[in-house]
């Protein structure tokens, strides 16, 4: 028995069941994915014409003849925002009293803390490879094939990990889940102050300034790249490098903080 | 060896605007296999006594040990052996009964197929087999107070901390808690439960602390606490306020309470026709007279100088339901 009671089991029973918590309210689920999707359609309906080069004489040919190519990465790093829940699952459980249930426990602090970032994960994953899905029916081809939509989603999951990250430090730092929905709220702007619609170089002055501080930026660069151009190594690479240290630092803040939590007052 | 032993533990929150000091200094020992009642009114320091010898609070000053491990430096071994159920249930409303005892033995080591078992085992035990399959959202607040209970008992603990178990719960409720909580003891589970009703700690507990601003003001078995009143108590009541105000000349030593006097004496019954003679040839009306064992009513107010409120709404309760 002794050994069975080990961290991977453990994570694996805490998974389970917050899994069970999700399933049971899909609802939930639906307006994050709804809004990706919608980003996808409506952007597409109004600006794949101007920028995908089918209006005859259009100078924009960015989008190098295929604007949901283009502007995929932005419905993906809109799923990618679906990985807050891992900070509002774990407030929920402080809320309701299970987290100090667990601490009573002989369980291992970082089973409890790491499950609700599991489940963040696997949320990622599922969203922003349906928003892929979606992008492929109506039109997406990566010009580097299909193994670039797992560069997509690669980093879709590195981005996602960084919000849940960041979720579940604003979590338990207000100490609500409304707090922790509240703060995610900061990702939608973020979204915008990018290179969204158009290339960087197309952007005013303000905004190109606002995006080079924006990590965001980076990964919608680097997603396009394989999406638009190719293989652009030096992009591709900035993408991997920003999210990964966007992602560091909020696990990092994650984890202190959570462990604060799961400390003794 | 002591199932629990508290010695002189404190517990002050300090923060960036005032320091509390929730618990000045409390001991106790209680021994295996006996219930133990932690009776005080709110802010007491109950919960906050409770929560440091379960490991989830650090102790400020003082020690504590449960069967012999101390809880600050052995909090993981102390883990294995107690179960907890706290004054907040921690139950996690969008899962089933079964599923809740079903993770929780898996938490605790159990096989997938032994976790059945048990579940089975403890949804049997606490009376929710027929709710097994509904979630837990559904379930009334006794159902949840059992259903905490169970999960506390999932790898059968040597000694359990139960806060307030029946708090909020009707008096059909309580009984069945009360019963559930009688029949662990009887198979040997030792039990630590606080609460703020006379009643309940008179009804189950071997022996009670009563405790007062985070102070144990009397410690003992009831009948120990309420032979330590020194007497019976006589309860004189008056029809009108002058005589109320007589009486409290003539007898000395009285407690008021409304149009009530009462006086602490050895051999109460035989001493009222003294009284009531004394009374009389001083022209003071006395409307009824009676004589009673103490209750731990008058313990508390004599320890602690007021009485427990809130015990008169479960005596209430317990009336209307009969009705
Ligand atoms: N985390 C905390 N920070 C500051 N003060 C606290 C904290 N927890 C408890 N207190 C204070 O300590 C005192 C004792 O609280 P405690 O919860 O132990 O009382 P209790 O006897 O359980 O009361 P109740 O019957 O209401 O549950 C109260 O004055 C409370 O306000
Ligand atoms: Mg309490």
């Amino acid at each position: 028995m002794e050994s069975n009671r080990s961290f991977l089991l453990q994570l694996q029973i805490l998974t389970k069941r917050m899994v069970l918590r999700v399933v049971r309210r899909p609802l939930a689920e639906l307006p994050n994915i709804f809004i990706s999707a919608f980003f996808l359609f409506v952007y597409d309906g109004a600006l794949g014409d101007v920028f995908g080069g089918s209006v005859s004489g259009t100078p924009f040919d960015f989008a190098n003849g295929n604007f949901v190519n283009f502007i995929l990465p932005v419905s993906i790093l809109s799923a990618s925002l679906s990985g807050a829940a891992s900070g509002i699952y774990l407030v929920e459980d402080i809320e309701s009293g299970v987290f100090k249930r667990y601490q009573s426990m002989p369980i291992s602090k970082w089973a409890i803390i790491l499950a609700p970032m599991n489940v963040g994960a696997v949320k990622v994953l599922l969203q922003a490879s349906l928003i892929l899905l979606i992008g492929n029916i109506i039109g997406a081809d990566p010009v580097v094939g299909a193994i670039g939509y797992l560069v997509v989603l690669s980093l879709a999951f590195i981005g996602g990990m960084g919000i849940a990250g960041y979720s579940v430090a604003a979590g338990v730092k207000s100490g609500s889940s409304q707090g922790a929905q509240a703060a995610t709220f900061l990702f939608f702007p973020a979204l915008f102050l990018a290179p969204t619609f158009v290339p960087r170089e197309a952007l005013k002055g303000w905004l190109q300034t606002a995006a080079a501080f924006n990590p965001t930026t980076y990964l919608i660069e680097s997603m396009r790249s394989v999406l638009v151009e190719g293989w652009v190594i030096d992009v591709l690479l900035k993408g991997y490098l920003v999210g990964g240290i966007f992602a560091a630092i909020t696990l990092f803040l994650a984890v202190t903080s959570a462990r604060k939590a799961t400390e003794k007052a | 060896m002591l199932a629990v032993d508290v010695k002189n533990i404190n517990k002050i929150f300090a923060n960036k605007q005032d320091t509390v000091e929730a618990v000045k200094d409390v001991s106790f020992q209680v021994n295996q296999g006996e219930i133990f009642g932690l009776l005080g009114p709110n802010g007491a320091g109950k919960s906050t006594t409770i929560l440091m010898l379960t490991t989830l609070l650090s102790i400020t000053k003082g020690s504590a040990s449960i069967l012999g491990l101390d809880v600050a430096t052995n909090d993981k071994l102390v883990r294995e052996k107690i179960g907890v159920a706290l004054q907040d249930t921690g139950i996690d409303n969008l899962l089933t009964g079964r599923e809740l005892f079903f993770t929780t033995c898996r938490l605790w080591g159990y096989s997938k197929k032994d976790s059945e078992k048990r579940t089975a085992e403890l949804l049997e035990l606490v009376g929710l087999m027929e709710a097994a399959d509904r979630r837990v959202k559904t379930y009334s607040g006794g159902m949840k107070r059992r259903l905490d209970l169970g999960l506390s008992l999932v790898h059968s603990p040597e000694v359990l901390f139960l806060d307030e178990p029946t708090s909020g719960l009707d008096p059909g409720s309580r009984r069945v808690l009360w019963d559930e909580i009688k029949r662990l003891r009887d198979n040997g589970v030792t039990i630590i439960l606080t609460t703020q009703y006379l009643e309940e700690a008179d009804e189950l507990a071997d022996r009670i602390a009563i405790i007062d601003e985070g102070l144990v003001v009397a410690e003992g078995t009831s009948d120990q606490l309420k032979a330590g009143i020194g007497g019976d108590v006589i309860t004189f009541s008056f029809e009108n306020n002058d005589d109320l105000e007589n009486a409290k000349n003539i007898l000395k030593s009285t407690v008021q309470e409304k149009n009530e006097l009462r006086i602490t004496v050895k051999d109460g019954a035989s001493k009222i026709p003294g009284y009531l003679k004394d009374l009389s040839s001083n022209g003071v009306e006395v409307s009824s007279v009676s004589a009673s064992k103490p209750t731990l009513d008058d313990v508390f107010l004599q320890v602690t100088g007021y009485r427990l409120e809130g015990s008169e709404d479960i005596k209430k309760e317990e009336e209307k339901s009969k009705r």
